[in-house]
């Protein structure tokens, strides 16, 4: 009998004899969202995100006119346009909500590259300890010491390519020191639990424990990182671009506050509505964020 | 351990993150495909290649990354942070001339905003749920979800546009003799208004999270109610007994978060062309002025470094218990 059956069978016959109550993941899911549901800020913050991300679902069904189609420039908002024209006659609301797409998925990807990269650090750094968490940890370090926004500028600035890939890429490669300690200093405590010495006696490998066994436990305080982190992203991607780094092919949000900026001093709608949209999707991920943060009964330190 | 050997401890370990940091820096910055000269000569199109080498080997760009990174460190540690390709000047002249611009804008929102935020934060703490803490909490929940450039070109459009009562950018009125240094003063003084309004408002509403999170639960603490059952009265109990152990992670806080203030405040520079680091930096990426982008991140580094100790100076005096960790 090799080891993985092994283990299978004694799992099945601990689970036989205690008879442990283990809510399925559906009612695990559902007891979440009745805590969430208590917070009517943290609803609200949920029904934004979830509003701002069917614009960007249904984006082509909803906007009134195609990205690209021009009519008269610079038209005030009226009822044909709600939000005006911009400089080349597009319609502002349509490229609003085309630009959701582009802004969501700037944060949602960034988020998740950074997520692969800092929780691998954080993990192998928390589980292992000694000389590898020192060689991990200081790297961290040195990458956390510089502002973010400044390594983003330089790093951009020297890519020849303007792509709002390139610019997906480039955040999460610098912004995962900050999670990778989140997860490591959860490692450090949740490695000394006795179910990590449980599996350790019965044989399973470093890698196990750290994805199956201890990995869940930290998925929480993960989660709500990363619906805090959403917002930071977009904003980043939108400070890079009005700063001249951005990637004027793709409209996000950000594109249409730069391209507004030269025109602030007659047309107030062109930097008006792209804000307001920015301003909205952050305070939705805020609040959502910090509702699941009660729900998952999650503390959120300084790290 | 005495703190003065915290100290010591501490700066020895700065010593390796800084250079780490600087090859860091050396390496973004010299990993880019393009080549500087070009953007220098600023031909579109075909340049001569004997031109180009020129150019190479006069900003010691022909040899390899290694060597040049170490020919650096090497004038670095000599206080020399080399020659501006683009300005033809001593970088550190060039530096010189910005700090006190950046400095004077951190500094004074910086002040304004911890202000606010210890007292809001108390009372909004002290007088859990009532009208002040909701006003307080909404005000944060606005500020911190606003992007910061934004709020600068909304402040511009309102008060520099529409109603014409403050200046939109620089740091004085061009082409005017002022009468008197008075004059003068205040005119920088209404140059500064937009710029430092905008970073108090976006810097108070994270610091006013942090001190009412904070203060409620020290205040939910056994010593508070020891406090208050000893007769104390409740000023006392507050400012003396909880304000000082609520204040500890805001100092934490503060310290640790300089590199990310200064980042914000590099966008805010920008947007009202305050002739600050910030402003500069992102001018000195666009022309990939080499000597002077590795400058200005040495000198953030250097200040985000110290920062982060006095931080934890700050923190092992106020709480002892600290340094024997």
């Amino acid at each position: 009998m090799n080891k993985t059956t092994l283990n299978k069978r004694l799992h099945t016959e601990s689970e036989e004899k205690t008879k442990v109550y283990k809510p399925s993941r559906a009612t695990r899911l559902f007891t979440v969202w009745r805590k969430l549901k208590r917070s009517k800020l943290a609803l609200a913050g949920f029904g934004i995100v979830l509003f701002m991300s069917l614009v960007a679902l249904v984006a082509p069904i909803i906007a009134p006119y195609e990205p690209g189609w021009m009519g008269s420039a610079r038209l005030p908002p009226s009822l044909a346009y709600p939000f005006g024209t911009d400089a080349r006659g597009r319609d502002m609301l349509s490229l609003v909500i085309y630009g959701s797409r582009i802004s969501l998925y700037v944060g949602v990807a960034a988020v998740a590259l950074e997520l692969l990269i800092g929780v691998s650090f954080g993990m192998i750094a928390g589980y292992f300890g000694g000389k590898i968490d020192e060689i991990l940890m200081r790297i961290t370090d040195v990458i956390l010491t510089l502002p973010e926004l400044m390594l983003l500028i330089i790093a951009v600035a020297v890519f020849e390519v303007r792509s709002i890939h390139i610019i997906v890429l480039v955040m999460g490669l610098v912004g995962w020191p900050f999670a990778a300690r989140v997860v490591r200093s959860e490692f450090l405590s949740l490695r000394e639990r006795t179910y990590v010495e449980a599996a350790q006696s019965m044989g399973a490998s470093s890698w196990r424990i750290m994805v199956h066994h201890i990995l869940p436990n930290v998925l929480p305080i993960v989660i709500v990182l990363a619906t805090m982190e959403i917002p930071w992203y977009i904003f980043y991607e939108a400070s890079l671009t009005f700063l001249g780094f951005g990637d004027p092919a793709s409209a996000s949000w950000g594109v249409l506050l730069e391209l507004g900026y030269y025109y602030i001093r007659e047309q107030w709608w062109m930097v008006t509505f792209p804000g307001l949209a920015l301003f909205f999707t952050s305070v939705g991920f805020n609040l959502f964020g910090d509702g699941l943060r009660d729900a998952l009964d999650v503390t959120l330190r300084e790290y | 351990m005495t703190l003065r050997t915290y100290v010591i401890r501490r700066l020895i370990v700065i010593v390796p993150t800084f250079f780490f940091i600087s090859a860091l820096v050396f390496t973004i910055i010299h990993l880019a495909p393009g080549d500087p000269s070009r953007i220098l000569i600023g031909e579109k199109g075909r340049v001569p290649q004997e031109i180009l080498n020129y150019y190479r080997a006069k900003l010691g760009l022909d040899q390899p990354v290694v060597v040049q990174y170490f020919l650096w460190l090497g004038s670095f540690l000599q206080g020399d942070l080399g020659y501006s390709f683009v300005n033809m000047r001593p970088v550190i002249g060039l530096i010189g001339e910005r700090v006190r611009y950046t400095l004077e804008l951190m500094l004074i929102a910086e002040v304004i905003s911890v202000a606010i935020a210890v007292v809001l934060g108390v009372i909004a703490a002290v007088k859990h749920y009532s009208i002040i803490d909701a006003i307080a909490s909404t005000g944060a929940l606005v500020g911190y979800s606003t992007p910061n450039f934004w709020m600068a070109l909304m402040a511009i459009m309102l008060f520099a546009v529409q109603l014409r009562w403050l200046p939109a950018s620089g740091t004085r009125t061009l082409g005017i003799t002022f009468a008197s240094p008075i004059d003068a003063l205040f005119d920088h003084l209404k140059h500064l208004v937009l710029p430092v309004s905008v970073l108090v408002l976006l810097w108070t509403a994270y610091l006013l999270r942090m001190v009412r999170s904070s203060m409620l639960e020290v205040l939910g603490q056994d010593y508070i109610t020891t406090a208050r059952a000893k007769g104390l009265k409740e000023r006392i109990v507050i400012y003396k007994h909880a304000l000082r152990n609520a204040l500890l992670p805001v100092i934490t806080y503060e310290g640790y978060s300089v590199g990310y203030l200064f980042a914000g405040e590099s966008v805010i520079e920008y947007i009202f062309s305050w002739p600050g680091l910030g402003q500069f930096m992102v001018d000195m990426a666009v022309l990939r002025d080499y000597p002077t982008l590795m400058g200005l991140g040495m000198i953030i580094a250097i200040m985000v470094l110290l920062a982060n100790l006095s931080a934890d100076v700050a923190y092992a005096i106020a709480d002892p218990r600290i340094r024997y960790e």
